[in-house]
């Protein structure tokens, strides 16, 4: 299991509905179990709607590729908005676990749907942003970017597409000269795009959602805008270097 | 009872299916992933996605979002090309004691005849299905199979080609689907397939625009079921060969819907992609329902709901 993948659960769901994914959020790879995480207000709604507490359900997976940490990076940034923090969760446990510094910062509209930073291991420094200011630093989480990005040797995020495309567009231009990409780099070596070394190597990691599809790779129905053509998020995916991504607005 | 059927007794090794439940195209990829996943439950037959001559990258993102009873879906053929196909999955086809279908696109009549050719040579294929949805490029991108003339032209130009087991996919938008697969028929086809997804539209949340990266999408899902089923009605009264029906099938009691219609196998596509074992296991619930109820052969059980007249109970058997 790695941070950044997401597991099927085999759940009651209507005829012709897809099976539901849920980001893998945290792992205990001793135990063999994973965890997940949901907002409180998308139990009802959300891929774990037909649920109730006390009800067994099997999880499929772990599906896709997740985050590459590389072995060097001391320094690990996380952001995140309250959608897409469950997908970098697993991030942080990894990081403290590997005894790297881990600092995360989360964007929420408002205090009450802040992550609690009891659940989140000592070791971690957390900031947070909110729309309303009620708690933390008030405005978007991206605006705390620029404080660290000199710190961090690695970037992994996850949250809405206005997000992502706001941190990719931030890195871009940069990537090759911060955080690991200038690590131990040869001249006249560039890892190949797309592939694990060059993702390990990208200063900016996004996970997008695995909202719909087969996640065996078949369907091709997944698939988001890549630097070469259409990837799967299933199988390229989920977590992505954001220089694979392509960020044009859809026409 | 006896699942084991021909689906083309004119053709030389025929078209032999062990039960009649296959993955219809768009519901196993090009099969090897989907062959590696069931164990022991294998499908029918499994129909491959769409293959072109040139690999095509498809349409743009988002291409699935889910529908009321079904998903939309507008996929646009994404496939490395038949080359590319081959090499990483034929060795898998031919392992498997499962018959591979190869999906083709109607779409011109030269590279239909170069695929067939090719798929003529590879020993893992156990036939092609062509598919007259397929857009025809020198029609303004409308189906093929929206024209009689254009349909029996693909369908001469793959029978020509090939000696290998023909079945064409009708659109099934045609305005009269019985013409078409009378034509088609006396062109060479040894099976025809329908499937009841249709054309249709969801909006993206702000409603300015479609959800799909393309305009329109196709939509499947139990919603189809009425539709495939009026479909394999209507098409297994007009022609004498076998007709494979596609649409909503999700439990025995569809399979059977679909065999009562008249469709001499069941084609399952977005219940194969939430669980690719159904298939198969389809197929053992209808060997004991068949069992159960006293069936000797699955033959029985298709086209139950045709009129007398016309009716398969009627007609010469071999």
């Amino acid at each position: 299991v790695q941070p950044g993948q997401f597991v099927h659960v085999l759940t009651p769901r209507p005829a012709g509905s897809l099976l539901p994914a849920v980001p893998v959020a945290g792992f205990d790879r001793v135990a063999g179990t994973v965890a997940t995480l949901l907002a409180a207000d998308e139990l009802p709604t959300g891929p774990l709607r037909a649920l109730r507490a006390g009800d067994r359900a099997t999880f499929e997976g772990p599906l896709g590729r997740g985050f590459a940490i590389d072995a060097r990076s001391r320094y690990l940034l996380v952001v995140a908005d309250v959608e897409g923090f469950a997908r970098v969760r697993a991030v942080v446990d990894e990081a403290v676990a590997g005894g790297r510094q881990v600092t995360v910062l989360l964007g929420a509209p408002t205090v009450s749907q802040v992550y609690p930073s009891t659940l989140l291991p000592d070791e971690a420094e957390y900031v947070v942003a909110t729309t309303d200011g009620s708690l933390g630093h008030r405005g978007d989480v991206s605006g705390l970017v620029t404080a660290y990005e000199a710190w961090a040797d690695q970037c992994f995020a996850a949250g809405s597409t206005e997000l992502l495309a706001r941190l990719a567009n931030l890195a871009k231009g940069r990537d090759g000269r911060m955080g690991v990409a200038r690590l131990g780099r040869r001249r006249g070596r560039r890892p190949e795009p797309g592939g694990t070394e060059a993702r390990r190597r990208a200063w900016l990691q996004l996970a997008l959602p695995h909202e719909i599809g087969c996640a065996l790779g078949v369907c091709a129905g997944c698939t988001t805008g890549g630097m070469d053509g259409p990837v799967r998020i299933c199988r390229e995916g989920p977590a992505f270097a954001a220089t694979e991504l392509r960020w044009e607005p859809r026409s | 009872v006896k699942l084991r059927q021909d689906l083309a007794r004119d053709r030389h090794g025929g078209l032999i299916l062990a039960h009649p439940i296959i993955v219809a195209a768009g519901g196993g990829g090009f099969g090897s992933e989907l062959l590696e996943s069931v164990g022991e439950l294998t499908p029918g037959a499994v129909v491959t996605s769409t293959v072109t001559r040139t690999p095509r990258r498809g349409a743009p993102a988002p291409r699935m979002v889910p529908s009321s009873h079904g998903i939309l879906h507008a996929l646009g053929s994404p496939n490395p090309g038949l080359d590319a196909v081959l090499r990483r999955h034929a060795a898998r086809w031919g392992a498997a004691a499962v018959p591979v279908i190869v999906s083709l696109p109607a779409d011109d009549a030269e590279d239909i005849a170069a695929l067939a050719r090719t798929l003529e040579m590879q020993p893992e294929v156990a036939g092609i299905e062509l598919d007259l949805g397929a857009a025809d490029n020198s029609r303004g991108g409308t189906p093929t199979g929206l024209d009689v003339e254009a349909s029996e032209i693909a369908t001469v130009a793959a029978r020509a080609a090939t000696d290998l087991p023909l079945v064409v996919r009708l659109s099934s938008v045609a305005p009269d689907i019985r013409v078409v697969a009378r034509a088609v028929a006396a062109a060479g086809a040894d099976a025809v397939s329908v499937s009841g997804s249709v054309r249709g539209l969801e909006l993206e949340r702000g409603r300015v625009g479609s959800a799909l990266g393309s305009p329109y999408g196709w939509l499947s899902g139990p919603v189809a079921k009425p539709v495939g089923l009026r479909l394999v009605h209507e098409v297994a009264q007009a022609v004498r060969i076998p007709v494979l029906g596609a649409g909503g099938v999700h439990t025995l009691d569809d399979v059977l819907d679909y065999l009562s219609a008249g469709a001499s196998a069941v084609g399952l596509a977005t219940a194969a992609l939430a669980d690719p074992a159904l298939p198969g296991r389809l197929g053992r619930e209808l060997a004991a329902w068949g069992d159960e109820h006293g069936v000797g052969d699955v033959r029985e059980l298709i086209g139950r709901a045709l009129p007398r007249r016309t009716g398969r109970g009627s007609r010469r058997r071999r």
